[in-house]
Order: structure tokens, then C-alpha cells, then sequence
């Protein structure tokens, strides 16, 4: 008895040290593999940049309407279909004709109510025209986009106009793709929809959380 | 030979109490030997520790924050320096801004605007060295069936190829800054605290890591390193200020601070600057001309939970149609506005 223990007690110690150095049993880290997250998700630029679109830069147009139609003046205003500038899909409620925004004469401006012009610069008075409270909620900050600096005595702040997220001929701000999902532990995985969808908490570190991805 | 008594040493030595056979001597020499090599592999892993993962003597030493004088605080402002360089080759701009006087910050999100992009998310993750794996994120954006406000039901890992869904909402969560907040009542080492301006923050060279306040916290903001926060280099954010963004060490919490290192030199948080909706406002409250003032005087306003008393400082606000048509735009700021720098 007393030398199967001395012979015992040395061994499990033996049989200890080696499991412990060769680590037969590898760790399973319930962290996932990292999704990377694409650049545009974290830049800042507006989603419209309408005085820069590329391929007319690059066609050398300055967005001066009026090189070309002081030579050719645009017809009234018909039902006709149009022959030039056929990719605007004019989809802005009942607002359906031209002229209650362009200028008739002046295409380098915007019209008012009273027929007078509202510079080109200037499209959230021409907006104003019809949406009062969402103007009213962008002149005091509540609605649209403002940039930089909070305390405007410390730095310049910018304050975006409705065409920088619009686009006045389709107003709807348009949908995007979303960034990645979470990834995050305590986060859990997507449930199947067969479970009603709701977290079940004791199977967020099961195994076969890091095989499922949620991309 | 009347004295030839056999002296000791032969056959058969009987054991006696001045010494161990050697027998016995072999088989517990083995066994002391084995047990220190088990010893000794047991605690193998220590050989990839590196003096990066033990705090220094000045690190373990050093007081909490609020204790701290300034000569202190520039001594910690420049071991975060040289730490920084160490791991990840940045020179970081490591700060301290202090709160500002008058100043209490409050957010604002449009639920009405917010389409769930989750740009906030990401460049909220870039902008305050968050660990990439395994992932830290501060906002959780919950998609809700609109009509209702089911927390329960509410999914933050949707994937749709474009969003908004037409038939749902979406909802960003983040720290609330609460003015009556849970977790800071919990912390049993007095490691997170609510600033003057509103913010509440964590030293998280104090920090022991008992997660109390996650579990205190009814919005799930706070967020526990359980490993080394992994950053690439080349996305290190060298604006690091103590309170927010510097790298955080294994084993303590981080939460959103609003950007402090931002804010609390006038500019606006991460967050709103990505937000392409806009659904995003934030400044001083008790500045009478801010848009945060405006929202919460004229817009309608809620809080999250509003019934568990954390009085939180991240108001939910909604754009109403059609309650205010009859009111006429000012006339007299028509073309004032925008003349420069817009």
C-alpha cells in the first residue's frame, strides 16, 4: 500500500506537468473573428454633394443654367414629354411642375411666391415655400445636419442644406446599406426566426456562436 | 574479539531515527521532483507575460484621479504617452480637459430621421479606441416594429440590404450620462463619477473591474474589457484624453463620455458628425440659444425608461406632421442667414 502510493504520487504530479505543458484540451475563445468595418461607414461626408457632381465637373459645365439657356430658352410649360435633361425623376408629391421651383426666365435662380428670384445659393428659402415647420425646426438646429464645432466661439460650424441630404426632385432622404452588425460579446448572435427572435441568454456562449456569423 | 559486536551498516540496516534509507530518499525525491515540475508547468503561462501586462510601480501607486494634484496628473498624462508609443507606435495628444463652467451637456436623437445606418456605431468604435476583437461598441441601434416600443422584441443585429425597412424604426442606445445615475451608486471603489457638466466617467487606473455597474445599469451601456482591447495600429485615434479615449487596459469598464475630448473643447461628438440623417443633436442645455434648448422646449420629448428615476440626459424627440402649419415662416430672416461659411 505504502509503496503504491509512493509510486502514485510522483506519477499524477508527472501526469499534471505534462498535460499542463502540452495542453491537449485547446482554449475556445467565444470572441469572433473581426469584421471589418468599411470605410464609408465612418466618413463624415454628406450623402449629396450637388453643386460637384463628377461627371459634369469633369465635362467642364459649371452649373451656370444660363450658358445654355440664354441661346436656348426652355418652351413654356407643357405636358409634352421632355427632350433634354430626361434623367430627373421628378417623384416630389403633388409638387409636379418645373416652374414652381425654377425660375421661368432666370435658371440661374430659384422662383419665390411672388415670381421674384431666390439665389441659387440659397435653396432653403426656396423649400421654405412649402415646408414651414421643418424650416423653422432647420433655422433653430433641430432638423438637418450641423458640423463642427458646438461652441461656435471656439471653431466654425457648418450647417447643411436641404439639398446636401435631399434630392429636390426625389425628396425622401434615400435608404443606404447598413454597417456591420454587432459582433459584440454579451451581445449574443441573430436568433432564428424560429425562436420568435428573442435572446436567449444561455446560448450566447455556446460553440457554435463563432460559426455563425451574422454576415 | 570479545568486543566484535557487528556494528551497523550491514544487510539489513533497521531504520533508524538520524536518517531516511535510500529507498524512501529516492521515491520522495522523486515525488518533491514531480511535484515541483507540475509546480513549474501549471505556472508556464507567465512566461508570456511581458512587463507591458503588470502595471509599474508608478502605475500601482498612483492616486485616484480626483486626488491627484497637476504635477500628478501631467506625470500620468506622460506614462499614457510613452505606453502609447510603446504598443502602438502613435505619439498620441494625451489631454485632460476639465468641464467647462455653465456648461451641461445634453443629447438629442430624431427617431423620426434615424434610418439605422449604424454609421454612428463605427465612428463612434474609430474615434474612441475601442477594442476591434473581441468587439467594444458603445451605441446599440434597435430596430422596433413601428407602432410599438417592445425593448424585448427589439433586434440590433438586422442585416437587410437597405435600410430603413419600411415597416420598422429604429432606435440608437448609449450611455444616457444620467443625473441620477445607478451605476455610480454601485461602484465600491468610487472608480466612476458624474462630472459637473454632466458626464459620467471612469478612472480606469482605478477601476478593480467588478462589473457592478454594468449590471446596474438599465440601458446595457457600459462595456468590460475582458482581454486586452486589440486596436491596429494604423487605427489608433491619437486625440486621447484620460477620462475617455486613452487605450484601456484589460479587465476594467469603458463607456461613452460623449466624446469629452471633443466636447469639452467646443467640438461635437463623433457620433453626430457621421450621422448622415442629422437625426443627431447635442450641445449645452443651458445655453438658451442651443438647438438641445430649442428641442426640449418645442419638440416632443422622451426619455428611455423614464420609469426607473435615472432622470438621463439623452433625450428621444420626434418630428409631429402637421400640428403647426398655420404658423408662418419669419419673414424677416429670409436671406440672412447662410452668407458665408455654410
Amino acid at each position: 500500500m505504502n509503496a503504491l502510493i509512493k509510486f502514485a504520487v510522483p506519477l499524477a504530479f508527472l501526469v499534471c506537468a505534462v498535460v499542463l505543458v502540452l495542453d491537449p484540451v485547446p482554449f475556445v475563445s467565444p470572441v469572433a473573428a473581426r469584421v471589418p468595418t468599411p470605410a464609408w461607414a465612418t466618413d463624415p461626408t454628406p450623402v449629396r454633394q450637388p453643386k460637384l457632381k463628377p461627371e459634369y465637373v469633369a465635362a467642364g459645365f459649371t452649373y451656370q443654367c444660363m450658358d445654355c439657356h440664354r441661346i436656348i430658352p426652355s418652351p413654356a410649360e407643357t405636358f409634352r414629354r421632355l427632350t433634354q435633361h430626361t434623367e430627373i425623376q421628378l417623384n416630389h408629391g403633388i409638387n409636379t411642375r418645373c416652374f414652381n421651383c425654377h425660375h421661368p426666365t432666370n435658371r440661374n435662380a430659384f422662383v419665390d411666391d411672388f415670381g421674384d428670384e431666390i439665389p441659387w445659393d440659397q435653396p432653403q428659402l426656396l423649400c421654405a415655400k412649402c415646408h414651414g415647420p421643418v424650416y423653422r425646426d432647420w433655422q433653430a438646429g433641430s432638423h438637418g445636419r450641423i458640423n463642427g464645432y458646438w461652441d461656435t466661439t471656439k471653431g466654425p460650424q457648418t450647417k447643411r442644406r436641404c439639398i446636401e441630404c435631399h434630392d429636390p426632385h426625389r425628396p425622401p432622404f434615400a435608404q443606404l446599406p447598413p454597417a456591420p452588425g454587432p459582433n459584440t460579446l454579451r451581445m449574443g448572435r441573430p436568433v432564428p426566426v424560429e425562436h420568435g427572435g428573442r435572446r436567449d441568454p444561455l446560448r450566447l456562449f455556446a460553440p457554435d456562436n463563432h460559426s455563425a456569423s451574422p454576415h | 574479539m570479545a568486543d566484535s559486536a557487528p556494528v551497523s551498516g550491514n544487510a539489513s540496516p533497521p531504520p533508524s531515527e538520524a536518517g531516511v534509507s535510500r529507498r524512501q530518499f529516492l521515491g520522495q525525491g522523486a515525488a518533491v521532483a514531480a511535484g515541483l515540475s507540475a509546480l513549474a508547468a501549471a505556472m508556464s503561462p507567465l512566461r508570456h507575460l511581458s512587463d507591458d501586462d503588470l502595471p509599474s510601480v508608478e502605475e500601482f501607486l498612483q492616486k485616484h484621479y480626483k486626488e491627484m494634484t497637476p504635477a500628478d496628473k501631467e506625470r500620468a498624462l506622460e506614462r499614457i504617452r510613452e505606453q502609447v508609443k510603446k504598443r502602438y507606435g502613435v505619439d498620441a495628444k494625451v489631454s485632460d480637459p476639465p468641464p467647462l463652467d455653465g456648461v451641461e451637456f445634453v443629447y438629442g436623437l430624431n427617431i423620426s430621421r434615424c434610418i439605422g445606418c449604424r454609421k454612428c456605431v463605427h465612428a463612434c468604435v474609430a474615434e474612441n479606441n475601442q477594442s476591434r476583437s473581441p468587439e467594444i461598441q458603445y451605441i446599440r441601434v434597435l430596430e422596433m416594429e413601428k407602432g410599438s416600443i417592445d425593448l424585448e422584441t427589439a433586434n440590433h443585429h438586422y442585416d437587410p440590404e437597405q435600410v430603413p425597412r419600411p415597416d420598422k424604426w429604429y432606435m440608437p442606445v448609449q450611455c444616457h450620462q444620467c443625473a441620477n445615475p445607478p451605476c455610480v451608486k454601485v461602484c465600491p471603489v468610487e472608480a466612476t463619477w458624474q462630472e459637473p457638466d454632466g458626464i459620467t466617467v471612469i478612472d480606469y487606473d482605478w477601476c478593480i473591474g467588478c462589473r457592478y455597474c454594468e449590471a446596474a445599469c438599465p440601458y446595457f451601456a457600459r462595456r468590460f474589457n475582458f482581454t486586452r482591447p486589440e486596436i491596429p495600429k494604423d487605427e489608433i485615434n491619437p486625440n486621447m484624453s484620460y477620462l475617455s479615449n486613452r487605450p484601456r487596459q484589460k479587465g476594467v469598464m469603458e463607456k461613452c463620455t460623449f466624446c469629452l475630448h471633443r466636447t469639452r473643447v467646443g467640438q461635437l461628438p463623433a457620433c453626430l458628425e457621421v450621422c448622415p440623417t442629422g437625426s443627431r443633436k447635442f450641445g449645452n442645455v443651458l445655453d438658451p440659444n442651443s438647438e438641445v434648448h430649442y428641442i426640449l422646449k418645442n419638440k416632443r420629448v422622451f426619455v428611455l425608461k423614464a420609469d426607473v428615476g435615472t432622470l438621463p440626459r439623452f433625450f428621444y424627440y420626434f418630428d409631429e406632421r402637421g400640428s403647426r402649419y398655420h404658423e408662418p415662416i419669419t419673414p424677416d430672416t429670409k436671406g440672412k442667414e447662410l452668407k458665408e461659411g455654410a
